[in-house]
Parts: structure tokens; sequence; C-alpha cells
């Protein structure tokens, strides 16, 4: 059923009348709500609205109710599966202005905000109090886009995603209603767990509006290294020895000999071109050191060389720019590419396979695709540099990109670990889940009739 | 006249379900029934007895996971775990003893229930260390959610909908979910005598310090001195309990940190490996309160707050309390008659926010009362129209939530 309504003279009467003059149907302010981060074909809506309150949210949704007009949350734009692609049209719903951060309790050591409020934002505001907000994707997402992506990062191996550090919502549902998923209190066993359904819904359920986040005490010390491997096997053992034995690393970062060729060259550094670790640890100085000890026995005994240590604030900021700023150092690999950030999670024990095949595809394909990976979490990402113009290229890339998804699926993996369904990942549901998309279309229709929120995205009812 | 059926695949379970349906029946689905008198007294016309839908499946420690039917005893998950220096690291309860049930339940119970013990504070609920499952909806089809990696963000996350759900949307046949190494050594910080005022501060100051506290509980004199821990019950005075764990080095780095940095709320003592197991299970399983009839609550508010709700309580009717989570958590004991002192309850966190549940009380208390906190009318609606998605005819444990 998508026989959806249109944005006209109306409905731009009914809008103003909420929000005044912050509503534009301008062609560039479309545009710019019509793209991410990801290689999907930009899809501008055919309006752009910016509310700066929930109410004015849910007088939106109502009106967009009325008329069947498709309503796409947008945060920071930073998506990378076409989530706020407006395919069907509609209505693109800017929640930057929503940007205030309200009550903070360091006491109970939570914190509520608006959804347009960023987290970089957010731990500056957090800057003195002794607490921050761990979950970290590496762009500055806004809060409410990473909860409605169920967004996690590079230290979600010790702090979890966006589903662990959430204590409750204030959404908006397509009817306008709103709804407030729990109080402050920690443990919500009232009713069925509305807040972690509206998590990673990605927009098709509700409109995230406002969130109480759970917030931790900053570490004491934290150290970083880099270590190599000559062969990507030691480096996942490692790795799984690690996790196994309970150190409560912060982040492990595994880097392909192409992906850190790429490094070294945007960043002048000098890393050996082996499969290579970053990692960091955090705690208590004797807890560090300690780790610090533990996790070099490990890599030793698993064939690692070439450690290098960073307990100094500047050398520690140097390695982990350098990792951060692997998109960038990627992109540079090929001037006027667009990057295809790929993304699969698999279980540990089946990572240097699933990895060493993609590695082997990439090179039969003659792609240019560096890899990395949170392997703490068993989910890595390969940079496809593709040439758009180029339908050869984009074929093989989307071969490639099949083959390791459907090769992860087999693993008892997953097509996403952390970017999300989109539209990008619509055409695996079924293969990942069977008769499981049934139920997902259930509740989309149980609380979407319409179908208006951010149609097109996950599932089609 | 009342039909108990036993299904022992998933296929059976599906044509029970579906056979329900059809004939406009309801069923109580029990796994060992330890925690059926959880929640509201159910009004269903037949028994769902899951006890045969049993087994570890799928295990590899090394992977950190493990898939087990639903109904597989929870004493036989730790003892296999424990074969391999592995635990279930959110410390599920077993409150049979304080239900006056029997056994350990069964892992889709405790995942069911979202029962979660005192490292709560450092490990997450339940529901965080479910993965993924299979299982039959209301609506009698095969339902599939998540998997056995720990990031998966490939649509609902309906695994997470199913923890604290209590059997009313489906059936889950089995679960894939963490399990974490064993710590090498744990131990406990005691701080003897803070007041009520000042423990949530002491506890929020340990969860606060980068030491990694696993549990903080307060336990006022009155439900310490029922501990099995010596030192505890001989305190005669209040415990402030904070566990730390660990490699061992570590773990004695820490504790001489924290009895430092708490000293200003009292004098502090410490519990070696074995008492600091005995203490913590007492605390996980209210065991204060188990073999008594008086009715239990069980309460969630902001950790800051804890101390004053229990006072607006106290000064209206008499009443214990067990503090855990850093006093986010509170049980108390209670003689409220016919309702339970239900208003006086709930209007005590009223200001702060928070919400209450009636775990322990007769059937006719319960059936008279909102068991669970009443919620506003868009999330009751919400939640209608969600248990309609999933169990259109009300098949499954009806009444119950």
């Amino acid at each position: 059923m998508n026989d959806f309504g249109n944005i006209d003279d109306a409905v731009l009467a009914a809008l103003g009348d909420i929000v005044g003059d912050r509503v534009s149907t301008g062609k560039s302010v479309r545009d710019l709500h019509g793209r991410d981060l990801s290689f999907h074909h930009d899809t501008a809506p055919d309006a752009v609205v910016f509310p700066e309150t929930t109410d004015e949210v849910a007088a939106i949704v109502k009106v967009c109710a009325a008329h069947r007009v498709p309503v796409i949350p947008f945060g920071a734009g930073s998506s990378l599966e076409g989530q706020l692609m407006a395919v069907h049209g509609g209505l693109s719903l800017d929640l930057s202005g929503m940007n205030k951060i309200g009550e903070l309790n360091e006491g109970d050591m939570d914190v509520t905000v608006e959804a347009g409020v960023t987290r970089l934002q957010l731990n500056h505001h957090l800057h003195n109090t002794g607490l921050f907000f761990p979950v970290d994707p590496g762009a500055d997402a806004s809060l409410g886009g990473m909860a409605a992506t169920r967004a996690s990062g590079t230290n979600a191996v010790r702090y979890g995603t966006m589903r662990d550090n959430v204590l409750n919502l204030t959404a908006v549902l397509a009817d306008g209603s709103i709804v407030k998923t729990g109080g402050r209190a920690r443990k919500s066993s009232t009713g069925y767990d509305l807040t972690r359904l509206l998590i990673g819904s990605e927009g098709t359920l509700g409109v995230i509006c406002e969130l109480t986040l759970k917030l931790h005490a900053l570490p004491e010390t934290t150290s970083a290294a880099v270590v190599s491997f000559p062969e990507l096997e030691g480096a996942v053992k490692a790795v799984m020895t690690t996790i196994q034995s309970a150190i409560p690393i912060s982040r492990i970062e595994l880097l392909d000999e192409v992906q850190v060729g790429a490094v070294n060259s945007y960043s002048g550094l000098d890393y050996s071109e082996q499969p290579t670790l970053f990692l960091e640890f955090q705690g208590s100085e004797s807890a560090v050191a300690e780790q610090v000890k533990i996790v070099g026995e490990i890599c030793s005994d698993n064939g690692g060389g070439d450690f290098r240590w960073a307990s100094k604030q500047e050398d520690r900021n140097a390695l982990w720019k350098a990792r951060h700023d692997v998109a960038y150092a990627n992109m540079a690999m090929r001037p006027g590419a667009k990057p295809w950030f790929t993304d699969v999670c698999v279980p540990i024990s089946r990572l240097a396979e699933n990895i060493l095949e993609a590695r082997k595809d990439i090179d039969a394909s003659g792609l240019t695709a560096p890899i990395v990976g949170h392997v703490g979490d068993g989910n890595f990402h390969t940079t496809i540099l593709i040439d758009e113009d180029n339908t050869g290229e984009m074929d093989r890339a989307r071969e490639f990109n099949d083959r390791m998804v459907k090769r992860a699926i087999a693993s008892g993996g997953t097509c996403s670990g952390e970017h999300g369904v989109g539209i990008g990942k619509k055409e695996f549901m079924e293969l990942e889940y069977g008769t499981g998309v049934a139920v997902m279309k259930t509740i989309k229709r149980a609380l979407d009739p319409d179908n208006i929120l951010n149609p097109g995205k996950i599932v089609d009812t | 006249m009342a039909e108990t059926l036993r299904p022992e695949t998933p296929d059976q379970v599906l044509d029970a379900v579906n056979w329900a349906a059809d004939h406009g029946r309801s069923f109580d689905v029990t796994g060992l029934a330890s925690k059926h008198p959880l929640g509201r007294p159910m009004q269903a016309t037949d028994k769902l007895d899951l006890s045969a839908i049993n087994g570890v499946g799928l295990y590899e420690p090394s992977e950190l996971v493990m898939t087990a039917a639903a109904a597989t005893p929870l004493d036989d998950i730790n003892a296999v775990l424990a074969e391999n220096r592995q635990r279930l690291a959110f410390e599920p309860p077993n409150l049979s003893a304080l239900l006056g049930t029997g056994g350990s339940g069964t892992i889709g119970g405790v995942f069911a229930c979202n029962l979660s013990g005192p490292r709560r504070v450092l490990s997450g609920a339940a529901r965080d260390h479910i993965l993924g499952f299979h299982g039959v909806s209301g609506r009698g089809e095969h339902i599939k959610s998540g998997g056995r990696v720990v990031k998966n963000v490939t649509g609902f996350d309906l695994s997470k909908l199913m923890a604290g759900s209590f059997g009313t949307l489906a059936l889950m046949t089995d679960i894939s979910f963490k399990v974490l190494p064993v710590s090498e050594k744990s131990r406990t910080v005691l701080v003897i005598g803070v007041d009520a005022t000042d423990a949530p501060v002491a506890m929020g100051t340990a969860l606060k310090s980068p030491y990694e506290v696993s549990a903080a509980a307060h336990l006022p004199t009155d439900i310490a001195a029922t501990s099995g821990v010596s030192y505890v019950a001989s305190a005669g005075a209040s415990v402030t309990a904070i566990r730390v764990e660990g490699p061992g080095p570590s773990v004695e780095f820490r504790c001489n940190a924290l009895r430092e940095m708490l000293a200003e709320f009292g004098d502090t003592e410490e519990l070696h490996s074995s008492n600091t197991d005995t203490l913590w299970r007492e605390i996980r399983d209210v065991s204060c309160f188990a073999g008594n009839d008086k009715q239990v609550w069980r309460l969630s508010v902001p950790p800051m707050d804890g101390t004053d709700v229990v006072a607006r309580i106290t000064d209206k009717i008499d009443s214990r309390a067990l503090f855990d989570w850093g006093g986010g958590r509170i049980w108390l004991a209670l003689d409220g008659g016919g309702d339970a002192a239900h208003e006086t309850v709930r209007e005590a966190f009223r200001d702060c926010g928070g919400h209450a549940t009636l775990v322990r009380a007769s059937d006719e208390v319960r059936a008279q009362l909102p068991v669970f906190q009443p919620q506003s009318a868009a999330l009751t609606g919400l939640a209608a129209r969600i248990k309609d998605g999933f169990d259109p005819h009300s098949v499954l444990n009806p009444g119950r939530m």
C-alpha cells in the first residue's frame, strides 16, 4: 500500500501553523536532507521541517497522519544504510534544533537530552563531572539518531551499545501521541520493554524526541598499544584469548595489511604492513598495568611482535587519531571514489576465516577495499572505494558484498552488526530471519497501520 | 475440562498453540513453575507444560555464548558453565524460597521474567544478555530473532521484547545468551553503621569510582542480623556492602582504595571469597524475607531517592527494606492486608519516579491489585497493540500482566 499523500498547500499551511517559518521546500535544503554517509543514491524529501519541541513533533506527525504523508526523522545525517532517504517522498523531520541537555543527575549517573544533541556536545557538557557517555560510532552523530539505529562503535566491547545505555525514551507515535517509556529508575519491569523496541527501529515505529542516558565514570588511567602479527589468525586468536580471560579491555581494533598501508601513508606513520591490533586499556592505574602485562603476553604467545605502548596522552591521541582517520585514509587511496562501508558480524571463532575469505574475494575482484574490524565483537567492515559511474565496478562491489553477507549469515552471524538495515540490507532480512520477518511486519502494522513512519525501511508492509 | 499439554518439540508447541487458537482455549504456561506466583493469577482454560523442551544445545566456551532449550533448569546451565569456569554475568536470582515454590526454575523463566541479581550494576540486566531466540508466537507461527553474535542491528529487537513479557507474547523454545568467565577472585568491602541517609551516597561514591564495583547493597541493622555471614550478622549495626571482582592483585588494590575512600562513612571490614559468595547469594535471592508470610514488594527508584521513598512508607506502615543496586532496587516486606498497601507504596515515589511490583502476596490479593506499576494510557494502548500483534486470541498466559 503505497498511495501516500503529497505535501500540498494545505499540508504546508498546517505545518506553518505549528512551526511558523521553520519549514522549507527549497531545493538545497531538501537535497541536504536526502543524503547520508552511504553509497545509496541521494533521495530528497518534498519538504523539511525543523521542530524545537516534542509537542511540535507530535503536532507535525498528526498533520502527516491526517494526510498520509511519510515522516522521515533526521538527526545529523550520518547514517550508513540510507535510513533517511525519502524513498516514498514525504517530510524530513530535522531534529537538530532539539538540542537541549536537560537534567543531569550526577549521583544517579544519568542525563536527559533532546534527540538532536550530539555525542560530542554531551561529552563536552559533562566535562568536569568525572562522567562521560561512552558510545562512539566515530561520526558526531545525534543521540536520537544513535538510539534509532542502535549505534555502537569502537568501545562497545566494554561499554555496550546504545541498547545498553538508554534508560528510557520519549517518542511520538504514528498517530501523534506522545509516550514516555519509563522513569529514571534503572529497571523497567512494568510491561513490555518498549524502550528497546524503539531502539534500532530506525524511525519506523516512532520518532525518538528525548532520551535518558546512562553515564559512566571516567577511567582513572588509559593506556594504548599497537601490535602487529605475521598472520591474521594469530591476531584473532589473541583477541579471543583476551576476551575469554575476562580482561575488561576498552577497545580492540583489527586493521588488515591493506588498511595499515593506507593509515601509514595518510597519517605519516610507519607501522609494519601486517595484520595489526590497536588496543586500549582503561581503569585504575594498577588494573591497567596488569591488563597491559597479561595482554602483552597473550599477543606474544600468538606471534605478535613489534609491540608499541602509548601511555602518554599525546602518543595515544596520535594512535587513535590514526584509527579514527581510517575513513579519510581510505578515501585518499583513491581520490574521487565514493566509499561503500560494508558491515557484517560473525561468531568470533569464525572471524578469521570470514576476513580471509573477504580479502580473497576482494583481491580476485580487483576492487580496492581495506578491512577494519571491532574484533572483540566479531564485527568487521570493508571500505570498498568505488567509481559510481562504472557499472561493471558497481556490479563487482555488489557481488562481493552479497558473498560476504551470505557467508556471515551461514556462519551464524548477521548482515549488520552496527549500521542497521535501512534500505541497504532489507534484501537480506528473509535470509537471516525467515518467518521472523513476518513478526516484524505485524509489529510495524500494529504500531503504524498507515505506514507513514519512515516507510520503505527495515521491512515492507 | 482443563487439559495439560506437554509438547516435546518446537513443532508440537506450535501445534498446541494452534489447537488453542482454533478452539477458543488459552494456556497457563509453565516450565518448572518456580516463578508461577509472579504476576497476576492467570485465567487460562488449560495448562501448557514446557518442561520437556529441555537441554543445553550449542555451547562453545571460547565464543562466550550458549544456546539452550527454554525449559533447561538453571541449575543444569550453571553446572555446565561452572565446568568451564564461566557463568551468567547478570547473576540471576533463585526466588523459589522467597516465593515458596521449589527448584531453580528454567533459563526461559529467567529471561521471560527478566530477573537480574546484584551484578546488574556492572554487567546489565538479563535482557542485556539475551542474544536471540527461536519460539512460537500466539498467532501460531515460528519466530526467530537475533542470533549468536553480540552485535546485531537487523530490525526490531524482539529478543528484548521477550525479556519481561512473562510469556504473554510468544513462547521461547530456545535461547542464545552471553556467558562470561568467572572472576579469579571476589571480595567485599563492608562499611559498618552507615545511616540510611548516607547509605546511597556511600554506595554512589563506590559505584562512581574507577574501581569497578560489581555490586553495592545496604542492609539495615535488622536485615544484617539475619545473614549467615557472621561478620555481617554480628555487626550490631547496618552494613553497606561493596563487591569487587577480578584478578587477585587488582582486587586487593581496589579493595584497599575503596576502604580508604569509604572510611569517612564508617569503619570498614573485608570479606574474602567464600563469605562474599554467601552474602551476595543471600542478597540475590532475598533470603531475608523467605519463609514468612509478609507481602513483598520490589521497587525501582532513582538510587539517591531510595532512602526517602522507604522512609515515606515506613512512616505509614511497619516495613523492612533491603537496598540493592546502589539503592535503586528495594525489596520491601510489609503486612498491608487486602490491598498490600499499594497506594502508600506507590505514592512514596510519585515525585521522583519509579515503579513497584508486588512480588509476593496471596492469589486473592494479586487478583485484585495492579501487581505491575500502572502505566499511562498511551503506553497501555501501545502495549495492547503489541500484545494483539503477537497473540490476538489471548492464548498465552491471559491476565498475567
